[in-house]
């Protein structure tokens, strides 16, 4: 074969093999992005709608208690003078939507990583990450607003998202996606771990423990009631005021597991795959790949489950 | 900053409910415990977000008592043959734990 033949073929192979391993490359984030983008944002739906519901949850308490009892008339304030949770809500309307917010943030960053590992449009991508840029910073200011004696747990939201947005905002494609999206994962991936470890404090010492009691209560006086009126039921009366017993024991089991913190240690066991995945050296990424796809299908499976228990805690 | 041991808190509520409906118990002793669950859990969402100045003695004195308590309910045989002390030791958590929400710095 003469000396130009094997230089053009040598010149093929290196562009056949370039082509290669950029689309290995782009494929190799693609799956494992657009999965991580959509569990976060089931994964943050489930749990918005939790924390959303935390007050009407109460009321619901309060109010049971009132059916059971007819000496006990409907109040906002009590005799003592505190508020029932219908005159005030047990959980700060602002501070509820701080974290609904600092989780929506976490979904923004889970979307630009797809978009990292996917857009072929780098000058949309560049106008659309200064524009989020300029959204995601009102959201430092809530926080700021919160910070102080009216919500301490904040001050721990302020500086990841101050960080958070500041990567993302400068997130923007160049045509080394590889180390792009390492780069991206690198900045921002202390933040979001904080998040969600604040999330998670949340669901632990809080939310838990506000679940917990109240199934507790609810169970125990509607076992009360049932005793106290028995007598004076016909049998389908009595059928009706059983299931609602079993139906309390119920929600009562599922609280007890406590399926929003659950959800949240998969969402972060996840990202830390992720973050493996995108940091390790070359050699290691095939078998990081392995555990990231892993760790997704975990996670997938305990959205499907954790999220039926879940429902059953929304009111 | 110090707070409440709202965990042992939770577990003496639970125990408060579960004897609420104890057939070893009779209907006013139930009932006594029924209400003060109620009032232990609507001072438990007050004190989950409350935080304290070190070293407040109230609230050291307080997770003193909830650990005793929450001993003391935990071991029904105890329990149940001295209802009168573990419903006057109730009433007494409840009266201290309601006192501390005056004295609290901030909530969360």
């Amino acid at each position: 074969m003469n000396m130009p033949s094997l230089l053009r073929l040598h010149a093929s192979a290196v562009v056949a093999l370039s082509v290669i391993l950029s689309g290995c490359t782009a494929n190799r984030y693609e799956a494992p992005a657009s999965s991580f983008r959509d569990k976060t944002q089931q994964t943050i739906n489930v749990l918005g709608s939790f924390y959303s519901s935390r007050n009407s949850y109460e009321i619901d308490v309060y109010l049971q208690s009132i059916a059971a009892d007819s000496s006990l008339p409907v109040q906002t304030v009590d005799s003592k003078g505190v508020p029932t949770p219908l005159g005030k809500p047990v959980f700060s309307p602002a501070s509820i939507k701080a974290r609904l917010d600092a989780l929506n943030v976490v979904g923004i960053y889970a979307n630009r990583l797809y978009d990292l590992a996917n857009t072929s449009a780098p000058s949309k991508f560049q106008s659309a990450a200064t524009t989020l840029g300029q959204n995601l910073s009102s959201l430092d200011k809530t926080f700021q607003t919160l910070q102080g004696a009216s919500d301490p747990t904040a001050n721990k939201y302020i500086g990841p998202i101050s960080s958070l947005v500041g990567t993302i905002g400068e997130m923007y494609l160049d045509r080394k996606r590889d180390e792009l999206v390492t780069k991206a994962v690198t900045e921002g991936a202390p933040q979001v771990e904080v998040i969600l470890s604040q999330v998670r404090d949340d669901m632990d010492k809080i939310f838990s423990l506000e679940i917990i009691s109240g199934s507790n209560e609810k169970l125990a006086t509607l076992i009360f009631a049932y005793n106290n009126d028995r007598t004076k039921l016909n049998y389908e009366q009595r059928m009706v005021r059983l299931s609602e017993i079993k139906a309390a024991a119920n929600e009562l089991a599922a609280s007890v597991g406590s399926a929003p913190t659950a959800l949240v240690t998969s969402m972060m066991d996840a990202h830390k795959a992720l973050v493996l995945e995108a940091t390790s050296p070359a050699k290691s990424k095939i078998n990081n790949l392995a555990a990231l796809n892993s760790a997704l299908e975990q996670w997938t499976a305990q959205i499907q489950s954790l999220s039926t228990e879940i429902k059953t805690l929304i009111h | 900053m110090i707070k409440v041991d709202t965990t042992t808190l939770s577990s003496i509520i639970s125990q408060c409910f579960a004897y609420s409906s104890d057939g070893r118990l009779s209907a006013d002793q139930q009932a006594t415990l029924l209400a003060d669950g109620k009032r232990l859990r609507g001072l438990l969402l007050n004190l989950l977000s409350a935080q304290f100045d070190g070293g407040t003695q109230a609230v050291l004195a307080a997770n003193k008592q909830l650990t005793t308590i929450n001993t003391e309910l935990a071991n029904s045989a105890t329990a149940l043959a001295n209802t009168a002390k573990t419903l006057n030791d109730v009433a007494s958590l409840v009266g201290n734990l309601d006192k501390l929400l005056n004295v609290t710095k901030s909530f969360v």
